[in-house]
């Protein structure tokens, strides 16, 4: 072997040794950001040459990742579900508040028992149709923000694919990255990271698995099958609804044509803010909304008057509450969509409105027949004590507003209160599982793939070693070779 | 050779994160100390919110009733008072009407006594509290007697006017009145003047007041009446035997008719005493039993509310510890943050 060649693996080692010096520089500047993965150079030895770097190589470790992959798919999906909760317990608020329909509902009925203490006092008679008025627009408030909560959800929704949208198109182009790169044996590996990055961003959105084929290539699909990346990217598409009413119906999210969510489809994605924001909107407020819409139906039935002639004629029509299809009466144990928005104090009884508070005493809203004070009597109560009694009296309900179906409306108020809480109590403990199981799979993939510094460090210390030594090597060479050209001189 | 290996940026995101739940955690100890409750008690209750929602409602609801038995209450006793007047003011006309009977007094004189004594006994049975006439049945705004001294003269006084007029075929005041025998005076007084004080010239000439009497709901499911009204016998006994005095022309009477008019007034108003010992019976037992459902609502009233507590409340000497725990364990976890951090090969080479 001759001195030139030992000059040249001399050279070769330094060369290689800055390659290295450059991966770990890459590794450091990396170390405080969990989406990298640690790189290391491979290296090959060249027969009569020295050595070369083969390729740069990342940590990886699938299991883990695609572990993390479905962690980050239920835990966004569970909190946006936490998220809408949140919003929806605004109606009841603490329970200390006394804020909730339940408890206004309460206050109204004392209200009516004060009043029937007081029949001829004007002041208590107000003071129970004031009640009656918050009652009501509780009602329809609690109503609008139930539907704020849909519209929300439906927002997020747009949102939400919008973003996949864009996910899929960057990560069309990294892939391609990724392909040419490996067909051409470039260093790929920062390409793959960001690509990892993207899918986990994706996971977010919507449930997906990934199939890896040859040249680093990657296909994604949603959890249900629905390809959303093949060679391409797949459109997901959605026409959001901008304001939402009780009785309004959101659309269906479409990836690749397919519909992936509502009750329609047959390949629904399960995981993912997208599902549960569909379920906010398709499941969840609407039940809370059937509940509230029960709770006004109790209550203008509760109120309604029947004819007091003597020959009853004449149907029931509402009485202190009333609603837009007036004068019927919603039918029985019946959802009626949206009544809990529609419901008002009779005009004919609130005073704000001209209306005279002492018919709530006597009767006779719906018209002459229907007054139960015959005699005008300053301090008729049959018609209050009447009212109490229909308040606390057993109701029927529809069951699909998913709590009771039979119970006074007072019982049934706080049932609904209950089940709000409930689904609080059971998302909450799940999310916080869920959370808890997406840090895990978080910290055990940075764990594996992460950059230690501690022996980044070390390894720099060895090429540091290995630099001194080629350049030794080289000095050395030089001064041999020296000494040959001065003796052959 | 595969040794362990752990990530740098694991190790400080270990620490990181717990000490986020810590201070979340700390967050909610704080609150729960402060306030006695749970920080969040809808979502730590769950379902069992909706048994402190009924807890409350029913607190809600008997807190009411009790406030509402205090005005019921206050108007028994209003009741009570009046009737008690009545009653005393009754017993000393039936004394002045045996004494008159027994000397033979001055007709004048019992005749202004009771005079004095009908005005009272309308004046006590329109007795309002709080815009609200106590004898007038369900009819509170409209006072139950006609007063029968005003002028002109009100409908009853001129239906006793009439009814002499037509029985008698002269006025009280006439002269002729002292032809009277007992015994016409005896058939008016069955009949003609009987009649005024019977329905329907009872409640037409004398009194608004309903029949019906108020009735209010005492406890949850007691719905009871509490009030009586003008209409009762009592009543149109005590006018009835005022009035005869008053106002038949007692002073001209011949003593056989006056004998008939004194002793009749002195059998009804004992009859009207005993009916108003009745009233006064059936308004005690209504005040008996309003107390009665409100001491037993109150200690319903403090069982709810320990139920309440219960269900929502937490012991703040427990969440002073935890407190002091998390903040424990803050400390710790900064200590070792800063010992960790510390720890690099940085400052060995």
């Amino acid at each position: 072997m001759s001195l030139s060649t030992s000059l040249s693996t001399a050279l070769s080692s330094l060369a290689t040794t800055a390659e290295q010096t450059s991966v770990i520089s890459r590794n450091v500047a990396n170390t405080n950001n969990p989406a990298a993965s640690r790189k290391s150079a491979q290296l090959v030895t060249i027969p009569g040459y020295g050595v070369r770097l083969a390729t740069v190589n990342r940590v990886v470790d699938t299991a883990l990742y695609n572990n993390l992959l479905g962690a980050t798919s239920s835990a966004a999906g569970q909190d946006a579900i936490v998220a809408a909760l949140d919003r929806l317990e605004r109606t009841v608020g603490d329970t200390e508040l006394d804020a909730s329909p339940a408890a206004l509902l309460q206050k109204f009925s004392d209200a009516i028992q004060r009043y029937a203490a007081t029949p001829h006092d004007t002041v208590a008679a107000q003071s129970a149709v004031a009640a009656a008025s918050t009652l009501a627009s509780s009602l329809n408030e609690a109503t609008a923000l139930v539907q704020g909560v849909r519209a929300q959800a439906d927002a997020d929704i747009a949102s939400s694919v919008d973003n996949l949208n864009s996910l899929l198109e960057r990560f069309g182009k990294v892939n391609t990255e990724i392909v040419k790169g490996t067909r051409s044996g470039a260093d790929v590996t920062d390409y793959e990271d960001q690509r990892d990055q993207i899918l986990l961003q994706m996971s977010e959105e919507v449930g997906i698995k990934t199939i890896t084929r040859a040249n680093g290539d990657m296909a994604v699909y949603t959890d249900s099958g629905v390809t959303l990346f093949d060679k391409t990217a797949r459109t997901v598409s959605f026409q959001p609804t901008l304001t939402y009413g009780a009785a309004t119906t959101g659309n269906a999210v479409y990836a690749d044509g397919v519909p992936i969510t509502g009750g329609n489809a047959t390949m629904a994605v399960d995981s993912g803010r997208l599902s549960s924001l569909v379920t906010v909107r398709d499941n969840l407020a609407v039940t809370y909304q059937n509940q509230l819409d029960e709770i006004a139906r109790g209550l203008i039935t509760a109120f309604a008057e029947s004819d007091q002639s003597a020959v009853p004629a004449l149907p029931d029509v509402p009485g202190l509450f009333t609603w837009s299809g007036a004068p019927a009466l919603p039918a029985g144990a019946t959802i009626s969509t949206g009544l809990a928005g529609d419901i008002s104090v009779n005009a004919l009884v609130d005073p704000n409105q001209g209306g005279n508070v002492t018919l709530l005493r006597d009767g006779g809203i719906g018209g002459a027949a229907y007054v139960y004070n015959a005699g005008g009597n300053a301090s008729f109560t049959d018609r209050l004590q009447q009212l109490y009694d229909n308040l606390n009296a057993t109701q029927a309900y529809d069951p699909a507003a998913g709590v009771t179906t039979s119970a006074s409306l007072a019982a049934f108020a706080s049932s609904s209160v209950a089940w709000l809480e409930e689904a609080r109590n059971t998302a909450g403990d799940e999310a916080e599982y869920r959370n808890t199981l997406l840090e895990r799979s978080a910290d055990a993939l940075n764990k594996v793939t992460g950059v230690n510094l501690d022996e980044e460090m070390t390894l720099m210390l060895e090429l540091e070693r290995t630099y001194q030594a080629s350049s030794k090597l080289i000095s050395t060479i030089d001064s041999m070779l020296a000494t040959l050209l001065s003796s052959v001189g | 050779m595969k040794t362990t290996f752990i990530s740098t940026s694991y190790i400080s995101a270990a620490t990181r994160s717990s000490l986020m739940k810590v201070q979340a955690e700390l967050a909610e100890a704080q609150k729960e100390m402060t306030t006695g409750r749970f920080a969040d008690v809808g979502k730590t209750l769950g379902f069992q919110t909706g048994q402190s929602i009924s807890l409350r409602q029913e607190h809600a609801r008997l807190t009411t009733i009790t406030e509402t038995n205090s005005i019921v209450s206050t108007r028994l006793e209003a009741s009570q008072a009046s009737l008690k007047t009545l009653v005393s003011s009754a017993e000393s006309f039936v004394g002045q009407l045996l004494a008159s009977s027994i000397d033979g007094a001055n007709a004048s004189v019992l005749k202004t006594q009771a005079v004095s004594g009908l005005d009272a006994f309308i004046d006590t049975t329109n007795t309002s509290l709080n815009n609200a006439y106590l004898f007038a049945g369900v009819n509170t705004d409209a006072k139950p007697i006609t007063d029968y001294y005003e002028t002109p003269a009100p409908a009853n006084k001129a239906a006793i006017d009439a009814a002499f007029l037509a029985h008698f075929g002269f006025t009280q005041s006439d002269p002729n009145v002292a032809n009277i025998s007992a015994a016409a005076m005896e058939n008016f007084l069955d009949t003609t003047f009987a009649a005024e004080f019977a329905d329907p010239a009872w409640t037409t000439n004398w009194s608004a007041a309903s029949g019906q009497n108020v009735r209010n709901r005492i406890s949850t499911n007691e719905l009871i009446e509490t009030s009586v009204n003008a209409n009762d016998q009592a009543f149109r006994k005590m006018a009835m035997a005022y009035t005869m005095i008053a106002d038949l022309g007692l002073e001209g009477l011949g003593d056989a008719a006056y004998e008939t008019v004194v002793n009749r007034a002195v059998s009804v108003s004992n009859e009207a005493i005993y009916d108003f010992s009745g009233l006064q019976a059936k308004l005690g037992v209504a005040q008996q039993r309003t107390t009665d459902a409100s001491e037993r609502m109150s200690i319903q009233l403090d069982i709810l509310a320990t139920q309440v507590t219960t269900l929502e409340g937490v012991d703040r000497n427990e969440a002073a510890v935890r407190v002091y725990e998390l903040l424990t364990q803050m400390e710790s976890s900064y200590a070792l943050t800063a010992r960790i951090m510390g720890l690099s090969i940085l400052n060995e080479i």
